[in-house]
């Protein structure tokens, strides 16, 4: 599902974030990728995206070569591809609704499609019942839900999470893993950046390891360090 | 992939509320500068105006008796033929003339109605070759005392200034438009380019989600298509208040000079229309290239 071939990334020509990078992901796998900051977490995500390009070597997705993507097309490469973030980038003048409804709306989903899919995907996160609140009207575990639920009502192939716990308590964050879990158990490949040992130990999932912008370690069903 | 007309008009509406400031900034900007640069096109308009009986050099005018008999007319022309102090001339008939006046007292068909080409004289604009003051006024003395001429007019001193100004000043009236015109499109670009910079936020998660970048882009570009047009239509009145302005320095009878420096109502309503177009055209434009610097290329 996704593939990276002796990629370099190097940032205004000086801050090497990823080095020499070569890696793969079979589909309805579930990643973690774990390292100190700085170390090429993001970047790695950022490119499967296409959000930034690779300096050196290659990035494939889906089995197509993105790099050869024209930019035209990247939209719908990223409509395969649902993001989650550590702060979870909701529009904050947007209902739980109306958040999740933009994603289908800009990639001009009917509304028929809208209606049936969007209470279905707030169902799964468990917010039925905060459906018309606003983001800041949510607590921390439950602007997540709603991000998740944005990334992935449109059923990507593959869910990138950039510390998608970093901001939540231990308890909220178990819930979250849950949905995560769930969320991959449908099929979805999730690459999951994280800081949180005590999740990735308690997970026993894939863990690839980055250092310096090198992947010092690819383990199956690994541990934090 | 399909734009939605109702998600287009939706988005701006909510935009429209959510940055009312921006938004009257933007509208506001428009419309002054579209005044201003209409003002502008009118007043060189006007210049033209009064100033077209005075162009290419033309000194003095000599007006023959409406009744006038031939001869007396080819004798005049002759006379000016072989004058070697006339370099050249214009004879301008009764249906010349009468369409001369017509285009200046458009603004007042009550007058033109009165006015017949029959009772219009005819006339002979005359280049002298020699333009000293003294010797055209002695020049023009000389056909005053000519049979079946009616009356000889002389320009004189302000009405030179102003045809040698008037082609400097079309000149310089241009160059003020152009540069109040780039003035604008940058202001209004940059409005909208603070307009964008607040939602930010949003043009990231479209991105993010998967928005086409013509998708992100036509409702911004739709919300300056309406600032322009706003600010263009409240430009309007504006400018008619600026050839109101043209008119009252023509009722005012001690500018006699400057009879003729008014403009045809129907002239300000296109011009008022063009403003219109351009602002729709400035608004759009503006938005699109204001939004691009946000999208991926």
């Amino acid at each position: 599902m996704i593939r990276m071939e002796n990629v370099t990334k190097v940032y205004k020509g000086e801050v090497l974030a990823l080095q020499n990078a070569s890696c793969e992901v079979q589909r309805g796998e579930f990643v973690f990728l774990v390292g100190p900051s700085g170390s090429g977490k993001s970047t790695f995500m950022r490119l499967l995206n296409k959000e930034e390009k690779p300096d050196r070597g290659r990035v494939f997705v889906a089995g197509r070569d993105i790099g050869k993507l024209p930019s035209w097309k990247v939209p719908f490469l990223r409509r395969n591809i649902g993001c989650v973030f550590q702060d979870f980038k909701l529009l904050p003048n947007k209902t739980v609704v109306q958040n999740v409804a933009f994603a289908l709306e800009v990639i001009g989903s009917p509304r028929s499609v809208i209606k049936s899919k969007v209470p279905a995907i707030l169902e799964l996160v468990g917010l039925s019942k905060k459906m018309h609140n606003y983001p800041d009207e949510l607590s921390g575990g439950e602007q997540q839900r709603v991000s998740i639920a944005r990334a992935f009502v449109n059923r990507p192939l593959i869910l990138l999470a950039d510390e998608p716990t970093g901001n939540l308590d231990p308890n909220t964050s178990l819930g979250i893993m849950t949905l995560l879990d769930r969320i991959n158990r449908t099929g979805t490949t999730v690459v999951m950046a994280t800081h949180d040992r005590s999740i990735v130990d308690k997970m026993r999932r894939r863990v690839v390891e980055l250092d310096r912008g090198q992947i010092v370690r690819d383990q199956s069903r690994g541990v934090y360090e | 992939m399909s734009l939605k007309l109702d998600y287009v008009l939706r988005e701006t509406a909510s935009n429209f509320r959510r940055n009312i400031t921006l938004t009257l900034a933007t509208i506001i900007t428009v419309t002054i500068s579209l005044t201003l640069l209409g003002a502008a096109l009118l007043f060189g308009d006007a210049v033209d105006n009064a100033t077209v009986r005075w162009k290419d050099g033309v000194e003095f005018i000599v007006f023959t008796d409406p009744e006038i008999s031939s001869e007396l007319e080819a004798d005049i022309r002759r006379q000016l033929e072989d004058s070697p102090e006339v370099s050249g001339f214009t004879y301008i008939d009764k249906d010349e003339a009468y369409a001369e006046v017509q285009d200046l007292l458009g603004d007042s068909p009550e007058l033109v109605e009165v006015i017949t080409p029959e009772r219009l004289p005819a006339s002979f604009r005359v280049k002298p070759s020699d333009t000293l003051p003294e010797r055209v006024d002695e020049l023009a003395a000389a056909f005053r005392a000519q049979p079946g001429v009616a009356r000889v007019v002389t320009a004189s001193e302000t009405i030179r200034a102003i045809e040698d100004l008037s082609s400097g000043l079309r000149q310089r009236v241009i160059i003020i438009a152009i540069v109040l015109l780039v003035a604008a499109a940058v202001l209004i670009l940059n409005t909208i380019r603070m307009a964008l910079f607040s939602r930010r936020r949003d043009i990231e998660v479209m991105k993010l989600v998967g928005a086409t970048n013509w998708f992100i882009r036509v409702p911004f570009m739709f919300e300056g298509l309406v600032q322009g047009l706003i600010g263009g239509v409240i430009a309007i009145p504006l400018i008619w208040l600026t050839n109101n302005f043209f008119s009252v320095i023509n009722d005012d009878v001690t500018l006699e000079l400057l009879r003729g420096f008014t403009v045809d109502p129907s002239r300000v309503w296109t011009l008022g229309f063009q403003m219109v177009g351009l602002g729709a055209i400035v608004g759009t434009v503006g938005s699109g290239i204001a939004v691009t610097r946000f999208l991926d290329t």
